[in-house]
């Protein structure tokens, strides 16, 4: 016991001393969590929008000028003597409504009549808000003439949960921090663990008294410290620059994070273990930490979309656990009978990577 | 001239026997450019919902199937309580929830107009706002269903429009540019200039790290070259390399995913080149600011994020708040997004994309000169 106290005190002094290493490690986080939760968002408003209005009626400036009140656009000029599409070839707007001639004499007739929306469609998820909004307002529009009396006999109460305001960074928040805890203390643990073995005095380990499960459990350790340093941080950050608050029980969310702390330590010193080359072992970290808990996780779009050939593969990834955690934790708070299954797969994955971390570990022994 | 000719066969000479640095320059983003492109999907459908039905009648389940039956939501259960259906949907075993009152079918034959409540998971807030717009679409049609046929003869009476009732508009969207609303689109040509410039920035940084971790720099000083020549000559073969990888990164596009080619292939090359000029600028500042490739990699971690992020590679300029989206006009990768995919879905041409392209030279330009500088300050 004593002994992996003490390997983990000689590794945090050696990270103190590093400066850049520090920096990523407490720094970085943080930035990437502001930046990150403040830019990444689908749901677009101010869109660029352009009305042909074809009729100049009363009726068909007043329908245009429900679009001009809408915050989701703002109507942009075009010259009605060009091509509409043109507009959007040309990037200045992201969508045209044509408002047809005899736009306000079909409506005072009681007819119906359709206005036409072309939609820049090469960014699939930006088209279909776009879609949404437009006809949100052409339903507003409706109501406020009299058109639907009659027509509307049941009407939608919508409520949404969790987060009324839908607000975007309460939802991205959560997994940039996962993605920050899942990166960094496992890169630090898989330099440290490669350099190691680059200037060999893992050497120096083997003649030493300390067993290899002492020396693993102290360098996880460290990295665990640096985990939960970062983890404190972003919390308080969370907690109040993102308005976020803990919902529910929180102690599936304590258990999980340091649970968790262990799991990506143990992935970053089976790593620094596997691959005894810095630079090839921040690579393989980077793939690990980076790619797959962005891509495969749900933390910016859902893992149902993902095809069943690859979405099997997010059942691994030890990070897309983590995030259902904090996400239950700081907005559904579902408790405990939600969560156990994943605080379960991330001891398991941690015990995995632990294992596999000691087997190499041995490995290297025998090679050297 | 000949001694950058002969710089620059020395240089290819290192290149081709580093085999692992053409391996790990052709595996990896193709790599990534799949994953994005697959992995990456924002399209909600098949939302879980729950169904609390205090009417159960024939007009009830009809709204309920309504909504089931399309593509956007899927039955997950019917419950006998609010606290039951709260309770699935706080666990995650439902997206939305659906209420009818008791008097649905009561009040509908008699003509006063009744409200449903529908629930929605809004902790994604995109998936929300669309899934808020699919079920008010739905909602819409069960209405007009109501006015013009009715499932039952009393319905249609009332629901006849009565004689002074104004005209309703309707909107008829037209999908341009990608009707059948492929999402993978978006995401490739997204990540296609993120992929140039960070794997430009990447393999500069570690070239010219790697001459002056090696200490063999004084020896390339002391040849008679002079020092643009010697960056000229580092950095000819990476261009070279990385051309190849974006040919390979459009015919990925193409071939696996799909992506329409519209307009002029060469102004999408001319771009991607000037693109890499600028990730081998970057690469070549910051390895002149560090001391090993170790160091020159971490240091990548600050740079990178910011950069792909305020691209609108990923997610869309629009949904950034509004301070930060001026910032992402200084950002090479957001021209090259809008050129790449202006080019490949819209077929728009230089006349229209001009300004995009002067401001990429522009970078370019900065950038690499910025590096000619800096090196030759640090050999001085």
């Amino acid at each position: 016991m004593r002994r992996i106290f003490s390997q983990a005190r000689k590794e945090l002094t050696q990270l103190v001393r590093d400066r850049l290493a520090l920096a990523l490690a407490l720094v970085l986080p943080l930035i990437l969590l502001f930046l990150l939760s403040t830019a990444i968002s689908l749901t677009v408003h101010n869109l660029p929008l352009v009305i042909q209005d074809l009729d100049d009626s009363s009726a068909s400036r007043r329908f245009a000028d429900a679009f001009r009140a809408s915050i989701s656009f703002h109507v942009v000029s075009w010259p009605p003597d060009r091509k509409p599409e043109d507009a959007l070839t040309a990037n200045r707007a992201r969508g045209v409504v044509i408002i047809p001639r005899d736009f306000a004499r079909d409506l005072a007739r009681g007819q119906n009549t359709q206005v036409q929306l072309l939609v820049d469609a090469t960014d699939s998820n930006t088209a279909r808000i776009v879609q949404g909004y437009v006809n949100q307002i052409a339903r507003a529009f409706n109501q406020a003439s009299g058109a639907m009396a009659g027509a509307m006999l049941v009407g939608a109460q919508v409520r949404l949960w969790y987060n009324p305001g839908r607000d975007s960074p309460k939802f991205y928040s959560p997994g940039i921090f996962v993605m920050g805890i899942s990166m960094f203390p496992a890169l630090l643990a898989a330099l440290s663990m490669a350099k190691e073995g680059e200037q060999k005095t893992i050497l120096q380990v083997y003649v030493s008294s300390i067993s290899a499960h002492e020396f693993l459990l102290g360098k996880i350790l460290a990295y665990m410290v640096i985990a939960a340093c970062e983890w404190v941080l972003a919390m308080i950050s969370l907690l109040t620059i993102f308005g976020l608050h803990i919902a529910g029980d929180p102690t599936p969310l304590l258990i999980g994070s340091l649970l968790y702390a262990f799991c990506v330590a143990s992935f970053g010193t089976f790593v620094g273990a596997g691959i005894p080359n810095q630079a090839a072992a921040i690579q393989t970290v980077a793939l690990g930490g980076f790619l797959l808990v962005f891509l495969l996780s749900g933390l910016i779009f859902p893992v149902e979309n993902i095809p069943a050939g690859l979405r099997w593969l997010s059942n691994i990834v030890w990070g897309r656990y983590y995030i259902e955690i904090v996400r239950d934790a700081l907005l559904q708070g579902g408790g405990w009978p939600a969560m156990w299954f994943p605080v379960l797969m991330i001891a398991v994955l941690g015990a995995l990577f632990y294992a596999l971390a000691w087997r190499t570990m041995r490995r290297m022994q025998v090679n050297a | 001239m000949s001694r950058l000719r002969a710089l620059m066969r020395k240089e290819f000479n290192q290149i081709r026997r580093d085999k692992r640095m053409a391996v790990s320059l052709i595996i990896p983003p193709t790599l990534q450019l799949l994953l994005f492109g697959f992995a990456l999907d924002s399209t909600v459908s098949h939302l879980r919902l729950g169904v609390i039905d205090w009417s159960q009648t024939p007009e009830s389940r009809e709204l309920v199937s309504t909504l089931t039956e399309s593509k956007s939501f899927q039955l997950g259960g019917a419950y006998a309580s609010v606290q039951a259906l709260e309770a699935a949907i706080s666990r995650g075993k439902l997206d939305a929830g659906i209420v009818v009152p008791y008097q649905f079918a009561h009040d509908l034959r008699r003509g006063t107009p009744i409200d449903v409540q529908i629930l929605l998971n809004a902790a994604n807030a995109n998936t929300a706002t669309i899934a808020q717009g699919y079920a008010e679409g739905v909602i819409l049609s069960y209405n007009q269903t109501l006015a013009t046929e009715g499932i039952r003869p009393a319905i249609r009476a009332v629901g006849n429009a009565p004689p002074d009732r104004r005209g309703m508009v309707s909107t008829l969207t037209a999908f341009l540019y990608n009707p059948g609303l492929v999402n993978a689109w978006f995401i490739v040509t997204g990540t296609f200039g993120v992929l140039l410039i960070l794997n430009g920035s990447l393999l500069a940084a570690t070239a010219m790290v790697k001459e002056r971790e090696r200490g063999t720099v004084e020896q390339l000083l002391m040849t008679p070259a002079s020092t643009t020549d010697i960056v000229i000559a580092k950095i000819a073969p990476l261009f070279v390399l990385l051309m190849v990888m974006a040919t390979l990164a459009i015919g990925v596009m193409r071939l696996i995913f799909d992506v329409p080619i519209r307009g002029s292939v060469v102004l999408l090359a001319l771009s991607a080149g000037l693109c890499i000029l600028s990730g081998i600028g970057i690469g070549t500042v910051v390895a002149t600011f560090t001391k090993s490739a170790q160091q020159a990699m971490m240091t990548a971690f600050f740079i990178n994020p910011p950069l792909s992020v305020l691209s609108g590679s990923l997610t869309p300029v629009e949904a950034m708040p509004s301070w930060m989206q001026p910032i992402t006009w200084l950002n090479p990768i957001r021209h090259f997004g809008i050129i790449a995919r202006a080019t490949l879905m819209k077929g728009s041409g230089i006349d229209v994309l001009w300004p995009n392209f002067l401001a990429l030279i522009g970078f370019t330009v900065l950038l690499v000169s910025l590096s000619i500088w800096r090196f030759r300050k640090q050999l001085g």
